[in-house]
């Protein structure tokens, strides 16, 4: 799956421009790396390949076609977009992974097994949190890693990381840099992961952006 | 005379509520003669399209109160609350009239238009209170929802329990009135009735089914307003358009 983004402009209801002219593509099995400062937009700038938000301007094509042309539901299980703010639904870890499953959209795609959960928790270092454990009761750290396997288990094939370890300790945030990483690299799934910090990326087909008003600028090192 | 002990009242605490008293008693002669006289003119007409109108004019006014009472700037609210009232009133009025009382005409203005007063009233206040507690909780919940689209969930399986609850919170005040009718207070079309010589066993049956009937026009009214102006909360691409 391939998402680009064609001169693309965004503008707020009452607000001066947030960007304009913006060129990006995401080619599949790609890591991009968004940094930029606060407020600069690169939470909108997902927001807008998962269609939670429109371009005032400009064209993003998936796979050749208007991302307006795809039904909605169906984008948003394919490009799965991981806020911020870990945001649990009150009850155990496995009502969270079982969370997606409730809607129509879903479709004929089955409840995932004890196994594809437990192994999702091995991968982002879970072990000691069980399925039984009240979600609302975990560590901001385990929060982030729960909700990034909640978006895994519908089986995206892009995932959109919003500041995924801003609100991390040093030992969580590598981690989840050491657990995307291997996303990436050994389950193939493309990555668009935006933060203001440094982000550590040693094996990944990788390439950099600084998102500054008005200009998207590949860059070659962290910009930390 | 009451008013008279109430001004006194006001002066010996200085309360300088003496002027509103007198402006709202003169308010309330000529504000109920006015609608007295409109109403004998209206039931000695008969006339449908004079009823309709009369009601619809009620409404607009019902649902201009409402738009104003919920300050809400990002969705318009005076047609879903009109749509809606029309649409539970008439679907109550014609079963109330036309099946139970089976009052010939159904819309005979004796029965239409004083009925009609009753259900605007209390939907506004269901409607408002459901309006209001929407709003608050798609934007307290926004997170959630917004974790909901995410996962591939349309803005109806994103908000399903906020809708329960808020249809929830604009029946409770019928529902209240329905525990304590009779017990706490004895509402005033009953009161009325008996006031003007009909047997209280008479007032009471048809206090029982406007009672009832109140609640069914709450619940159709506020249902239908909620399901409307949530789905005026999103785009059709299921993004949230609350600011």
């Amino acid at each position: 799956m391939r998402i680009e983004l064609r001169n693309v402009s965004l503008q707020h209801d009452g607000k001066p421009l947030l960007f304009q002219g913006i060129n990006l593509a995401l080619e599949s099995g790609e890591f991009i790396l968004v940094q930029g400062a606060s407020g600069v937009g690169k939470s909108s700038l997902l927001r807008l390949m998962n269609r939670l938000q429109e371009a005032t301007s400009g064209e993003i094509l998936i796979d050749g076609k208007l991302i307006a042309t795809y039904e909605v539901t169906s984008l948003r299980r394919n490009i799965g977009y991981v806020q911020q703010t870990p945001i649990m639904i009150p009850g155990s870890v496995e009502d969270n992974f079982n969370f997606p499953f409730q809607f129509h959209s879903t479709g004929a795609q089955k409840l995932p097994g004890l196994d594809e959960k437990q192994m999702w928790m091995d991968t982002f270092l879970l072990e000691g949190v069980k399925l039984s454990d009240d979600a609302m009761k975990l560590s901001v750290g385990q929060k982030q890693r729960i909700a990034l396997i909640r978006t895994l288990l519908v089986n995206p094939k892009i995932l959109l990381c919003d500041e995924p370890t801003s609100a991390l300790d040093q030992q969580s945030k590598e981690i989840v840099e050491d657990s995307l990483e291997r996303l990436n690299v050994e389950h193939g799934i493309s990555i668009v992961l935006v933060t203001h910090l440094d982000f550590t990326l040693s094996r990944a087909n990788s390439r950099r952006f600084l998102l500054q008003p008005n200009r998207l600028e590949e860059v070659s090192v962290s910009i930390s | 005379m009451f008013v008279v002990v109430a001004g006194v009242g006001s002066l010996l605490f200085k309360l300088r509520l003496e002027k509103d008293l007198a402006w709202g008693t003169m308010r309330t002669f000529a504000q109920l003669f006015l609608v007295g006289y409109i109403l004998k003119f209206i039931f000695d007409i008969k006339n449908p399209y004079l009823v309709i109108l009369c009601y619809t004019w009620m409404i607009f006014w019902a649902a201009q109160t409402i738009s104003g009472r919920v300050k809400e700037k990002d969705v318009r609210l005076f047609a879903p609350t009109f749509v809606s009232m029309v649409v539970s009133y008439m679907i109550v009025a014609f079963v109330v009239t036309g099946a139970i009382l089976q009052v010939k005409p159904w819309y005979t203005p004796q029965y239409f238009i004083p009925l009609g007063g009753m259900i605007i009233g209390n939907s506004m206040n269901a409607i408002s209170i459901a309006l209001d507690r929407l709003f608050s909780d798609l934007r307290k919940e926004s997170d959630t929802i917004e974790l909901a689209l995410c996962l591939g969930a349309t803005y109806q399986e994103a908000t399903g329990d906020i809708l329960r609850a808020v249809i929830k919170a604009g029946m409770i005040p019928s529902i209240n009135a329905l525990m304590t009718v009779g017990l706490v207070s004895l509402p005033g079309m009953m009161t009325g009735q008996i006031l003007s010589g009909t047997q209280p066993l008479t007032a009471i049956k048809y206090q029982i089914l406007v009672m009832l009937m109140l609640v069914a026009s709450t619940a159709i009214g506020t249902a239908i307003v909620v399901h409307i102006v949530r789905r005026r909360c999103f785009t059709k691409a299921h993004q949230m358009a609350l600011s």
